[in-house]
């Protein structure tokens, strides 16, 4: 078959970008080469047009990670720094975390306007290792910027996610896991607040390999007038995999009428012993209790910060770190007092 | 203090028209006095408290109100609060995720900047509020809970009290805060209500029963019904009611 794909400027900067890339960045060459960036057609990207978010984009631009050289051992705190120029780029790591040893991640992206970031990480967590995952999507604004991740736990490992994003013209974080059950255990959660035309996709799928494995999932989201937020969430559960106990809520508040908020938990079951559940909740903001506040002298708009920020603040309070919970949250509270 | 003349309000009901409540109630209460408002289920008593503290969706068509001077129709609900206007809800509103004392701290310190008054301190709202808990029998315990959530309904009414205790309004409108309360409770309450009251301050209670105006006598009692004050007198008017209903004062409503 030969292709036949005109494609974009965009397209066509990433293919030039990836020239002689190796390993996932290849694959991602050639998956464009074939395909073309994704829009809503694919079933992953329901919501979410990179073709279209990216139109602006016309160049190869850079990608700069720092932090990669911290030593993985036990007690680790690895500080990645992922910060794209404008224009069509791509970066990778591989992380192995040692067996029994327990790792902080911490990864801080940053994007120019203009800028179509992709960035992946494969993560393999060997036997008993424990990970603290936080992702910090706090300045993508103008851009597309794709973060996905490939993790593989090995039995008695433990996953602990935790992502805050203000969204971009298009942010994603996509997080893929093979839950092997066996004493291991995935706790993954997040946090998009999104103010006018800023856009987040929370994207995720665990799939469940082994016996026993226990999956929790909360995703908690807010989106301000033309603010689009998309979570879809999947657990798969193979016939080996009795016993799973996996559980996903997603529960989001439409600040505004023109607020858009797409959601799409799924399960997909083939072992017959299992616990597991899914639960999709939209709300807005409850205006008697801003009335209460109000009337007890607090102003609206700080009354409306109070509300959303108490309704958010759920999954960052899972934090360990206290010191990174205390930013993230003060962080949340500063978008807040800000949002249109 | 508070000067109402002939208010008329109307509501926006879920079909969204426009209903007409509040068919030109006149009403004034002086700085120092406390008037009680009775009247049968529906008459408007609480659309009453919600148009003086400026809650959404709650229009005033015709005539003023006016509080220490001020029109308060052009005021925002906050603005009304740091002047001094202060509200126990009839049903108390429960916030999730807000404990009480953070909530409690927050409102009276923005009332206080609004006034142009220095904050309180960290140190300073601790004494305070555990001096006002012990004085309404509340725990510190429940404090540290999100506002209302969980609570019991004569919980909720102890804890609008002790809200007014620590913010210490100018002009209170008690919105049936003797309903759900036990025996005991309302006597605390009561007390509590009374330590409130001082020749620089008003209060407007809305009650169904008599056994709340034996623990605070009113200079003023009202009789509202269908929008409107149809009869005032002194403290025996609700005695008078509470034997004899509201059936005489139905028809000169109408
Ligand atoms: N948003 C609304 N939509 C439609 N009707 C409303 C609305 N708000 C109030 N009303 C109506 O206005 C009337 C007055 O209500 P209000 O709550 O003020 O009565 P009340 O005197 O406080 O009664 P109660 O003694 O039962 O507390 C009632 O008939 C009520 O149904
Ligand atoms: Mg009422």
């Amino acid at each position: 078959m030969t292709a036949t794909l005109t494609h974009t400027p965009a397209e066509q900067a990433l293919i030039d970008a990836l020239e002689g890339a190796t390993g996932w960045r290849a694959q991602l060459r050639e998956a464009t080469r074939r395909e073309g960036l994704p829009t809503r057609r694919h079933e992953l990207w329901k919501w979410s047009d990179l073709r279209r978010a990216a139109n602006d984009v016309t160049a190869p631009g850079r990608i700069t990670v720092t932090g990669l050289d911290t030593p993985i051992t036990d007690g680790a705190r690895i500080e990645l720094c992922v910060a794209a120029t404008a224009g069509a780029s791509a970066a990778d790591a591989e992380l192995v975390i040692p067996a029994g040893a327990k790792v902080t991640l911490i990864e801080r992206y940053s994007a120019e306007a203009g800028a179509l970031a992709n960035w992946h990480l494969g993560i393999t967590l060997e036997a008993g290792a424990r990970l603290d995952r936080v992702i910090i999507a706090t300045d993508t604004g103008d851009s597309a910027f794709i973060a996905s991740a490939e993790i593989v736990l090995a039995p008695e490992a433990h996953l602990h996610q935790r992502a805050l994003d203000f969204g971009g013209r298009l942010s994603r974080i996509e997080t893929h896991v093979t839950h092997p059950g066996e004493g291991a255990e995935v706790d993954l959660g997040g946090v998009y607040l999104l103010d006018q035309g800023r856009h987040a996709d929370s994207t995720s799928v665990v799939h469940h390999t082994g016996p026993g494995g226990v999956t929790k999932q909360l995703v908690k989201g807010a989106a301000a007038a033309k603010g689009h937020g998309v979570f879809q969430g999947k657990f798969m559960v193979d016939r080996a995999a009795q016993q799973t106990d996996a559980r996903m809520t997603h529960r989001a508040m439409m600040l505004d009428d023109r607020a858009e908020i797409d959601a799409k938990p799924e399960l997909e079951i083939y072992a017959d012993d299992v616990q597991c559940a899914h639960g999709n909740a939209l709300g807005a903001l409850d205006e008697t209790a801003l009335f209460y506040m109000r009337q007890r002298g607090i102003p609206a708009v700080r009354a409306r910060a109070l509300l959303i920020e108490s309704f958010l603040a759920e999954p960052l309070d899972a934090i360990a770190d206290e010191t990174l919970r205390e930013d993230l949250k003060a962080q949340l509270r500063t978008r807040l007092e800000a949002l249109s | 203090m508070l000067n109402i003349e002939n208010l008329h309000c109307q509501v926006e009901t879920q079909e969204g028209e426009e209903k007409p409540i509040l068919k030109g109630l006149s009403l004034n209460v002086p700085a120092g006095e406390v008037h009680a408002i009775m009247g049968p289920n529906g008459s408007g008593k609480s659309t009453l408290s919600y148009v003086l503290t400026g809650r959404d969706g709650y229009e005033v068509t015709q005539g003023s109100m006016v509080f220490e001077g001020a029109d308060l129709s052009e005021l925002e609900p906050e603005e009304r609060a740091a002047a001094g206007l202060y509200l126990s809800f009839q049903y108390p509103v429960e916030i999730p995720g807000v404990p009480t004392i953070t909530f409690l701290k927050e409102a009276l310190n923005a009332q206080r900047t609004a006034r142009g008054e220095d904050e309180v301190t960290a140190p300073e709202f601790m004494k305070l509020i555990r001096e006002k808990a012990k004085q309404l029998g509340v725990s510190m315990d429940m404090l540290k809970r999100p506002v209302n959530v969980g609570f019991s309904g004569g919980e909720k009414k102890r804890m609008e009290i002790l809200q007014a205790l620590v913010l210490e309004p100018k002009f209170m409108i008690l919105d049936e805060t003797d309903s759900g309360l036990d025996i005991d409770a309302l006597k605390t309450v009561s007390e509590g209500v009374n330590a409130l009251r001082a020749p620089e301050r008003g209060m407007l209670v809305i009650t169904h029963y008599q056994r709340l105006l034996d623990h605070i006598t009113p200079d003023v009692v009202h009789i509202m019904a269908n929008g409107k004050i149809v009869k005032s007198g002194g403290p025996e008017l609700a005695k008078e009611l509470e034997a004899e209903g509201y059936d005489k004062y139905l028809g000169e409503a109408a």
